[in-house]
C-alpha cells in the first residue's frame, strides 16, 4: 500500500505556530506491515508530525490522512486506528499490568477479557509474574510492554512511537526491536520518531531525516546488513551540522 | 457500566480522594447530627413550656385571687411564646441561634420585651453554626476543590495526558470521569441529608428542593474548577487559584458586602428601642396621671368610659402609660423594621450573584429559619400581645375582679394563627 491508499500519508504539509514554520512541506507515506523512523534534532518537527496524525494539531496547507481519514476532520475516527505510545510510557502506577491493560482497552472501546490480556502481555514479553503487580515498581521497559500488549490487542492499523528507546538500556532496547518486528509482522504501519540511529537502523524499513519541517533525506532498508550505519550517521551529521549553522 | 466501574476502581485506588469522600461524609453527617441535636433540645424546651407555664400560674394564682386584682394578674404573670423549629431546621439552622425562639411576655410594654435579647453576635451571625447548610456553603466546595483541581492536569503532570487524548472518546472520559467525581460529592452529601430529612419528616417536595440546590451548587464549583483547568496551569496553581477563589467567593466579598450593606443601610439596634421604651416608662412616672390616660383614651377611646383614677395607684394608669410607652417608639419601630427587611432583600439580592450566599438563604427560606420567618415570629408575638391586653384591659378599665380561674380564660399563643 503505498501513497494516498497507506495508512499513514502526509503530502505537502505545512503548519506554523506563529512566525515559525515547523512543517514545511511534508511528505510522507507508511505502507501496512512496515516500520518507518523519523530521525531529526530537536525542533526537527518529529512530535508536530505525530501531532497532526493524531489530530492535536491541525496541518495548515496539505493532506493528512491515517487510514483514508483527515485527523482534523475526524479525531475520534483517527484515534480508534491508532495506538500512541508517548515517550515515557506513563500508566496508572496504583493498577496492575492486567489492570492497565483493562481499563486502557475498556477506554478504546475495546474490552477484552483476562485471558486475551495476559496473552498479549505473553506475547509483548512481560513475565507472568509481573502481570499483578502494580506498576509503581516498573521499568519503562516493562511499561513499554504492557503499553504494547495494549496496542497489539486492539489490532490498530496505525502505530505511533515517540523516542520508544530513550532511556532503555541495550537489553531492553533489543527487546523492544523485537517486538516491534512482531507488529510489523501483522501488518501494522509503524511511525517511529528518534534521536536513536541505531536503534532506528535495527528495526525500522525506512529511515527518514526531518530537518526544518521536511524530509530531507530518506533511506530504505536494504539486503541483510539493511542499512550502511557510516553512511546513515554522515547523513545524520549532516542535518546536525546544517542545524548548528 | 463497565467503564464507570474501571473509574470507580480507580478512584477507590487513590488514597486522598477515598479519604476526602470519607471525611466530607462525616462532616456531613456530624453537621446533620448536630443540626437534628439542636433542633430536638428547641422542641425539647417548646414541650416544657406549659409544664413550666402552669407551674408559674401556679406559683401566684392564690395570691391573686385573694387579691382578685386583675393588675397584678397582668403584672405578675408571664405568657410563653414560641417559634416551633419547621422539620427542615436541623439542616439550616439560620437566625434561630442568634434570636430567641422562646419569649415568654407580659400585658406590659412590649417593646421593651422584644428587642430585649436583639444583640448581634458577629462570631455566629457569620458563618453560622455547623450545620448541614455549613458543610455545604462552606465547606463542600473545598472537597470539589480537592477532586478536581488536577483531574485534567494531573494526567498531564503523570504524563499520561497525551496518551488519553490520542485514544477514542477522550471526551468521554472526561466527561465519565466529571460525572463520577460529582456524583460521589453529591452522595456524599445527599444520602445523609435524605435519611436525617425523612427521620425529621420533612415532605418529600422540601427534600428534593434541597437536593437540586446541593446538586446546583456543586456543579458551580466543578464549572470554577473547569475554567481554571482550561488555563492549563499545574494542579498546585490549580489548587492554589481555586482555593483563593473560594476564600474570595464564600468569605471575603460576602462580609465585604455585608458591611456596605450595613453601611448604605443604617438601622439602630433593637436594644436602643428597648432603651428608649424604657425611658419614656419611667418618665411617664414623673407626668401627671391624668394626662397619661388623656393621652391614652385619646388613642384608645373604646376604654374611655372607664371611672377616673382615684388618689391611690391603680394598673390600669401603669398599663396605660407602658402603653403610651410603645407607641411612642412606634415609629423607630417601623424604621427598625423598615432598614432590616431592605437589609436582607440587599442580602437576598446578593445572592443572585453569589452563590454562596444564595444557596445560604435558599436553604434557610425552606428551612423557615431565615429573617422573614423571624419576623413572622415578631408579627405572632404582637398578635398575641394585643390580645393579652385586650384581656387586662377588659378586667382592669371595666374593675372587673380577676379570680384564679381567670387565668384559664388568658388567650393562649397556641391559639395565634400562623402568618
Amino acid at each position: 500500500m503505498t501513497g494516498q491508499h497507506a495508512p499513514i500519508h502526509l503530502r505537502d504539509v505545512t503548519l506554523a505556530y506563529g512566525d515559525h514554520r515547523v512543517l514545511d512541506g511534508l511528505s510522507l507515506s507508511i505502507a501496512a506491515g512496515s516500520v518507518t523512523a523519523l530521525l531529526g534534532g530537536n525542533g526537527a518537527g518529529k512530535s508536530t508530525t505525530l501531532s497532526v496524525l493524531l489530530g492535536f494539531a491541525r496541518a495548515e496547507g496539505g493532506e493528512v490522512a491515517v487510514c483514508g481519514i483527515d485527523p482534523a476532520a475526524d479525531p475520534d475516527g483517527v484515534r480508534r486506528r491508532i495506538a500512541y505510545l508517548p515517550e515515557n510510557v506513563a500508566l496508572y502506577e496504583h493498577l496492575t499490568a492486567v489492570e492497565n491493560a483493562d481499563y486502557l482497552l475498556a477506554l478504546s472501546g475495546q474490552p477484552q477479557d483476562r485471558a486475551a490480556i495476559t496473552e498479549a502481555l505473553t506475547a509483548a514479553g512481560l513475565q507472568e509474574r509481573a502481570w499483578d503487580q502494580r506498576l509503581g515498581g516498573f521499568s519503562k521497559g516493562m511499561r513499554q510492554k504492557v503499553a504494547i500488549a495494549v496496542a497489539l490487542l486492539r489490532e490498530v492499523p496505525v502505530l505511533l512511537l515517540d523516542e520508544p528507546t530513550s532511556g532503555l538500556d541495550p537489553r531492553a532496547t533489543a527487546d523492544f526491536n523485537a517486538l516491534l518486528a512482531q507488529v510489523r509482522t501483522r501488518g501494522t504501519a509503524v511511525l517511529m520518531v528518534t534521536h536513536d540511529l541505531l536503534s532506528a537502523a535495527d528495526v525500522a524499513d525506512r529511515i527518514g531525516f526531518l530537518d526544518g519541517g521536511r524530509l530531507t533525506d530518506e533511506v530504505v532498508a536494504n539486503g541483510p546488513d539493511r542499512f550502511d550505519l557510516r553512511a546513515l550517521h554522515a547523513r545524520f551529521q549532516v542535518g546536525d551540522d546544517r542545524r548548528a549553522a | 457500566m463497565n467503564l464507570l466501574r474501571h473509574e470507580l476502581r480507580l478512584l477507590a485506588r487513590q488514597r486522598l480522594t477515598v479519604f476526602a469522600l470519607a471525611l466530607l461524609t462525616c462532616l456531613t453527617v456530624a453537621a446533620l447530627a448536630a443540626g437534628m441535636a439542636e433542633v430536638a433540645r428547641q422542641r425539647a424546651a417548646i414541650a416544657a413550656i406549659p409544664a413550666a407555664q402552669a407551674e408559674d400560674i401556679g406559683a401566684v394564682a392564690a395570691w391573686i385571687d385573694a387579691k382578685k386584682d386583675a393588675g397584678s394578674a397582668a403584672y405578675y404573670s408571664f405568657h410563653p411564646t414560641w417559634d416551633a423549629p419547621a422539620p427542615l431546621a436541623f439542616a439550616a439552622l439560620g437566625m434561630r441561634d442568634v434570636s430567641p425562639y422562646i419569649l415568654r411576655i407580659r400585658a406590659l410594654g412590649l417593646e421593651a420585651q422584644i428587642w430585649d435579647g436583639d444583640t448581634f453576635n458577629p462570631e455566629l451571625a457569620l458563618p453560622g453554626r455547623f450545620d448541614f447548610a455549613f458543610v455545604l456553603v462552606f465547606l463542600a466546595p473545598l472537597f470539589v476543590i480537592a477532586l478536581f483541581h488536577d483531574l485534567r492536569s494531573g494526567e498531564r503532570e503523570a504524563g499520561r495526558g497525551r496518551m488519553l487524548d490520542a485514544l477514542p472518546g477522550a471526551l468521554a472520559l472526561w466527561r465519565r470521569r466529571t460525572g463520577l467525581r460529582l456524583a460521589l460529592l453529591f452522595a456524599a452529601l445527599a444520602l445523609p441529608f435524605t435519611v436525617a430529612a425523612v427521620v425529621e419528616g420533612v415532605a418529600w417536595g422540601t427534600i428534593l428542593a434541597v437536593l437540586l440546590v446541593v446538586m446546583a451548587y456543586l456543579l458551580f464549583w466543578i464549572a470554577v474548577a473547569a475554567l481554571i483547568g482550561r488555563l492549563r496551569w499545574s494542579s498546585v496553581a490549580n489548587a492554589a487559584s481555586l482555593a483563593a477563589t473560594w476564600l474570595v467567593l464564600v468569605l471575603i466579598v460576602p462580609t465585604l458586602a455585608n458591611v456596605a450593606v450595613n453601611a448604605a443601610l443604617p438601622v439602630n439596634q433593637g436594644a436602643e428601642i428597648a432603651m428608649a421604651q424604657r425611658e419614656a416608662v419611667n418618665r411617664a412616672w414623673d407626668i401627671p396621671r391624668e394626662e397619661t390616660m388623656r393621652r391614652f383614651y385619646a388613642r384608645h377611646p373604646e376604654w374611655a368610659d372607664s371611672a377616673p383614677l382615684g388618689p391611690a395607684f391603680h394598673y390600669k394608669w401603669y398599663l396605660a402609660f407602658h402603653q403610651n410607652g410603645d407607641e411612642s417608639v412606634a415609629g423607630r419601630v417601623r424604621t427598625y423594621r423598615a432598614g432590616l427587611e431592605q437589609r436582607d432583600a440587599a442580602g437576598r439580592a446578593l445572592g443572585w450573584v453569589l452563590p454562596s450566599v444564595g444557596v445560604q438563604a435558599l436553604l434557610t427560606r425552606l428551612a423557615r429559619t431565615d429573617f422573614a420567618a423571624q419576623l413572622a415570629y415578631q408579627d405572632r408575638i404582637r398578635a398575641f400581645h394585643r390580645r393579652l391586653r385586650t384581656f387586662y384591659y377588659a378586667y382592669l378599665f371595666r374593675d372587673r375582679p380577676f379570680a384564679k380561674a381567670d387565668f384559664a380564660r388568658a388567650p393562649r399563643f397556641g391559639d395565634v394563627p400562623n402568618g
